[in-house]
């Protein structure tokens, strides 16, 4: 509502905006209605003149006009120019410097802006306009556009994505020779590209890292001005989180060209009383944070990999390791090049190695490490110059056994060169002294140097401390637990822990070593079971929790009393499992854990921020459940992580089950086959069975025909008829006799055929021999019985499938509830932006309205004063003397 | 790591048709089995040798769906090379050819070379194309032509190579302004005759791999 008050505000105000808005209204009369060129250049040179002061007059009246201009009068470069400056000034927000008075209205612009791009064309007309040469129009092209990126940006940059070489056409603008015009097409396409990978792309594509490493080089690399940052600016934004960018950076040798920019020399800071300028400090930031950008932990492996390759053979990483040895660098470009070379060489063999072997120009020369480790431990240094080092020294020790081993060696009794600083002394120094920053950056340092190492843990133990004179050396094991018993700052005790508990995890020698004093476990039961609830205390207690359960563990049952099954037992016993489980899962949930968890870079502000170490947590996540599996004793634990494990867990359980499922129904397909082929040789068998039993049958009616008198026909019976008969009869049963023997022995040869039979339907008691039967009937069984437990195998599998299925089922409502929450969102979105857009209109409709009674006033005035009244009066002359003034001002 | 040239090349055709397999097989060797919708563009690179001359493509792999056509059509200009990928077991996709080749020809620079890939020829059983049909195509449009399977590696280095032989005749003729870095050439850093001896012999020898 700022205008309004402008407007209606001071007398004095409301004169000049009435007759600021007639003015403007009259000449836009001109503009539209003049049949002449001049005419009208003129009329929209006067509004361009008003347009600053009368910003809302011009943009309410005069936009439709003009875009008319735009298009009509395009041959004449004149009367464009003064449109789109006219333009320009009416969607800026910049404040100009001329009347300072009047506050600016930063929405205006935006609202303006807005109303513009309603019809895209209009962008695409600006974009032609690139097309001519002539300054006078090309210049303010390029500046209007620039300030409706920045005041509606990712609707700009859908507009000129579409719009047939939209991009192309300002990438084309780096190529002018004039400098204004480059110099200000940086700036356009540091709006244009940001965050946007697809314009990114298109920019790289059009060889945009080429023409900018060429014009920073014209302006004398990082010596040069501002123009020089604006590059930088943009080499970051096409750069950061864009694979294929870095991608064709690197194929394109463009590492290599940022080579000669890290050059310094030493001469520059002699030259200058006074150090590096400010400019220069800026340029060298942005220049270094490219680099991180090309090697950033964060992005995928084989791409920060192949960089690093290409900045070590070109020399990149050795100027980096320059810079980091030179004289007169401000501490914040130190600390930054810090940043950097740890990025270079993090996790790169080749690179630490060439890092460990850099020497400090000291008298006599030390190794580069030892000197930054002196910085690390020394309370004098700046906070995040301390981080960086310890960062640079973590990505030393980062996947390379060689260098963890080198740093052990330097504490090993062995290696004592009694005149050189070792960082071994530096780091068991920090560790103990009494600044709780140096003991949390030694205990992590230290940490690094043994993490996934079980060689290197060993050779710790062997270390030996000298203690006060006369008394015994004691363990660094040891001293580390007598320190934490004594209390002391958070931090220390925080670092302790946490050394201790990488030192003993995976390491059961250690673990017997922490053991065998039998002060440690009281201490740390103690620690757990305090109800203390100070937020840090919080984590010292489940750190504590966390190196208990460490000790189970790894525990190989070589300390009598604190054996696997003892531990538990004094787990349960004094903290109780569901105190203890509390106390373990805290650790996790305290946002500091979560933002070192992040990533490895330690980005902390404020020494306060310190609290855990990234490995550290990596570490916790890996053994955090297996703590609690070993010392509540079952397989699994109840109340773990509530609402903690997130989409990644329920992603990981689906997979397992589908997995599972695929290998059931592979089990259930093989089961499926052994059944159906057992059920084939069933019913062969039962078939076999059938045929013998019809044979049988039919045998039986042979039989008995064979054994039936002849049917008594013919009964002329005389006796010799009666005595063939006998005879015959005689002669029949001797036949029969002998069938019946042949039968018999038919029937045994049958039950021996029968012998692979196993139908239990066979009971022919007439075979002699038993045996090959009753095999039969087991075998049947055998058979009958695998059928059995493999269909109920199969219905359990079966039943498995199901649970499955609904498993899965439950996980897709899930998702679905989610994805419903998620329309409910972007529709109340919908409705803001509509409630908005009412607003907005109304908005707009006043405006008019007023405009309407402003020229209302103004004519009653006149009224008035013709009438003879007395009226303030608006001098008209003065006014227009003020527009020839302004244009003079702008005109060239 | 130093070149004689560098031409910069696209991928286009449409959607599904195997451009990122293509560039995948060609630069990593491998074959990607799951198709893995492009959005936008995607670039790759590798070092062939042409004429005992090491040559450095630039790759640039576009989005084959309807929807990127205004962000892909913003590489046309700059390439000197583009690869017009069909489905030979898709007729649509040999079908909607004209198509991209009116709007190639529409928004590149003249001298482009094109070369027209049918791929998928190990699917032998599902062909839709007959190889005929695509060598008619090219011969009326003045494209190169050839057959490949991204699956089998069948063809592929030839496609990216015989392309880099053709606008390198295109050098050698004059064509091409090689000065104009617009086409999609440019002259490698070191190029100098002293240095070409050194590649004499080399051609074919250690293609492939890394080019770093
Ligand atoms: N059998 C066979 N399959 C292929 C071949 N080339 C690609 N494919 C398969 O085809 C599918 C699509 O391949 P992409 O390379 O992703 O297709 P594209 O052309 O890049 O598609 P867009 O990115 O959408 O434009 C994938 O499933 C590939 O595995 C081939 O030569 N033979
Ligand atoms: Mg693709």
């Amino acid at each position: 509502m700022d205008y309004f008050r402008n407007i209606l505000g001071a007398p004095q105000g409301e004169m000049q905006a009435t007759s600021g808005a007639d003015t403007v209204e009259r000449l836009c009369e001109r503009v539209s209605s003049s049949t002449l060129l001049d005419d009208r250049r003129d009329a929209v040179r006067a509004l361009k003149a008003l347009s600053k002061k009368f910003r809302l007059e011009v943009g309410t009246q005069a936009m439709d006009i003009l875009l008319n201009v735009l298009e009509q009068d395009r041959n004449d470069a004149e009367i464009i120019s003064y449109a789109l400056d006219t333009f320009y000034y009416v969607m800026s927000n910049e404040p100009t410097d001329e009347d300072d008075a009047t506050p600016v209205n930063s929405g205006l612009g935006c609202e303006f802006t807005e109303i513009f791009i309603k019809r895209p064309e209009n962008v695409t007309l600006l974009l032609t306009f690139l097309e001519e040469y002539d300054f006078h129009v090309r210049w303010p092209t390029v500046k209007l556009l620039t300030v409706l990126l920045s005041n509606k940006q990712k609707e700009l940059q859908e507009i000129i994505l579409v719009v047939p070489m939209g991009v192309s056409r300002l990438m084309d603008l780096l190529s002018d020779s004039r400098e204004i015009i480059r110099n200000d097409a940086l700036l356009l396409l540091n709006q244009l590209t940001k965050g946007h990978g697809n314009i990114q792309k298109i920019v790289a594509f059009e060889n945009a890292f080429e023409r900018i490493i060429d014009i920073i080089k014209e302006e004398g690399a990082t010596d040069g001005g501002i123009v020089v940052e604006d590059c930088l600016l943009l080499l970051q934004n096409l750069l950061r989180n864009n694979t294929s960018n870095q991608n064709f950076f690197k194929e394109g040798s463009y590492i290599q060209k940022l080579k000669p920019f890290f050059n310094i020399d030493d001469e520059y800071a002699a030259s200058r009383q006074g150090g590096w300028s400010a400019q220069k400090v800026t340029n060298m930031h942005l220049m270094l944070q490219l680099v991180r950008t090309l090697v950033s932990p964060n992005n995928p492996q084989n791409q920060t990999v192949a960089c690093q390759k290409v900045m070590n053979h070109c020399g990149l990483l050795q100027d980096l390791c320059s810079i980091l040895m030179a004289t007169g660098v401000p501490a914040d470009v130190l600390t930054e090049t810090i940043n950097t070379v740890s990025e270079v060489i993090r996790g790169s063999q080749p690179n630490q190695e060439y890092f460990a072997s850099v020497l400090a120009p000291s008298n006599p020369p030390r190794p580069a490490i030892v000197v930054l480790l002196m910085s690390m431990v020394n309370e004098k240094q700046p906070f995040v110059l301390r981080c960086a080092v310890l960062y640079c020294f973590q990505s030393f020790l980062y996947k390379n056994e060689v260098s963890q081993s080198q740093i052990i060696q330097t504490l090993l009794p062995t290696a004592a060169d009694a005149n050189s600083i070792t960082a071994g002394q530096l780091l068991c120094g920090g560790l103990f002294n009494v600044d709780p920053l140096s003991n949390w950056f030694s205990a992590v340092a230290l940490l690094h140097a043994i993490v996934e190492n079980p060689t290197q843990k060993e050779q710790l133990l062997r270390v030996q401390l000298a203690t006060s004179l006369g008394n015994p050396p004691v363990s660094l094991l040891q001293q580390c637990c007598n320190m934490l018993a004594q209390g002391g700052k958070v931090q220390t005790k925080i670092a302790l822990l946490m050394i201790l508990c990488g030192w003993l995890a995976d390491c059961p020698i250690a673990v017997s070593h922490f053991l065998s004093n039998t002060a440690n476990v009281p201490y740390l039961i103690s620690q757990v079971s305090s109800s203390e609830a100070d937020d840090h205390e919080i984590i010292v207690q489940g750190l504590c929790a966390f190196l208990l359960g460490i000790c189970m563990l790894y525990n190989n049952d070589t300390t009598e009393a604190f054996t696997k099954s003892a531990l538990k037992q004094v787990i349960q016993n004094r903290i109780g499992l569901e105190s203890f489980t509390d106390k373990l899962i805290q650790v996790a949930q305290n946002e500091n854990y979560t933002r070192a968890a992040k990533k490895p870079h330690l980005y902390h502000k404020h020494p306060n921020e310190i609290v855990f170490d990234y490995e550290f947590t990596r570490l916790f996540k890996m053994l955090e459940n297996e703590v609690l599996k070993a010392v509540s004793g079952t397989g699994s634990v109840n109340g773990r992580s509530p609402g903690g494990p997130g989409i990644d867990h329920y992603k990981a359980l689906l997979k397992e089950q589908e997995d599972q499922v695929l290998a059931l129904r592979k089990n259930l397909e093989e089961m499926q086959a052994v059944s159906s082929s057992s059920e084939k040789t069933v019913l062969e068998l039962k078939v076999q069975v059938q045929q013998l039993k019809d044979q049988n049958s039919l045998l039986k009616a042979q039989k008995a025909t064979q054994g039936t008198p002849p049917p008594a026909g013919t009964n002329s019976s005389s006796t010799e008829e009666v005595e063939a008969l006998r005879r015959e009869l005689d002669s029949m049963r001797l036949q029969l006799q002998d069938k019946d023997t042949q039968l018999m022995s038919m029937s045994s040869n049958k039950s021996n055929d029968a012998a692979t039979d196993s139908s239990s339907s066979y009971h022919n008691g007439s075979s002699a021999d038993e045996k090959p039967q009753g095999s039969d009937n087991l075998r049947l069984q055998e058979i009958e019985s695998q059928l059995v437990s493999m269909t109920t195998e199969r219905d359990s599998l079966n039943e498995r499938l199901i649970k499955a299925n609904e498993e899965n089922l439950k996980l897709t409502n899930g998702k679905r509830v989610t994805e419903e929450e998620k329309a409910a969102l972007v529709k109340e979105h919908q409705e803001l932006k509509e409630d908005m857009e009412t607003l907005k209109k109304e908005q707009d409709d006043l405006l008019v309205l007023l405009a309407d009674q402003d020229t209302k006033i103004e004519s009653y005035k006149n009224k008035l004063k013709e009438l003879g009244h007395q009226v303030e009066d608006d001098d008209d002359d003065d006014e227009l003397e003020e527009v020839e003034d302004n244009d003079e001002g702008d005109a060239d | 790591m130093s070149y004689a040239y560098l031409f910069k090349y696209i991928i286009i055709g449409d959607t599904g048709v195997g451009k990122s397999c293509l560039l995948l097989q060609f630069t990593d060797k491998r074959f990607q089995p799951v198709h893995d919708l492009t959005i936008g563009v995607e670039f790759g690179a590798r070092m062939i040798t042409i004429d005992g001359k090491q040559i450095k493509l630039q790759i640039w792999d576009t989005a084959g769906q309807e929807s990127f056509r205004s962000i892909t059509r913003s590489y046309y200009r700059g390439a000197a090379g583009a690869l017009l990928v069909y489905d030979i077991t898709r007729r649509d996709t040999f079908n909607h050819l004209t198509t991209w080749l009116e709007d190639a020809r529409q928004h590149s620079n003249s001298n482009m070379v094109i070369m027209l890939i049918g791929n998928k020829s190990d699917l032998e059983a599902r062909r839709e194309v007959k190889k005929e049909e695509g060598e008619a195509f090219a011969r009326e449009h003045g494209l190169i032509f050839m057959e490949t399977s991204a699956k089998t590696a069948a063809n592929v280095e030839e496609a990216f190579i015989n392309t880099a032989k053709e606008i390198y005749q295109k050098i050698q003729d004059g064509v091409f302004d090689i000065n104009n870095e617009a086409n999609g050439i440019k002259i490698g850093p070191q190029h100098s005759p002293a240095n070409q001896s050194l590649n004499v012999g080399g051609s074919g020898g250690n293609q492939g791999g890394n080019c770093c």
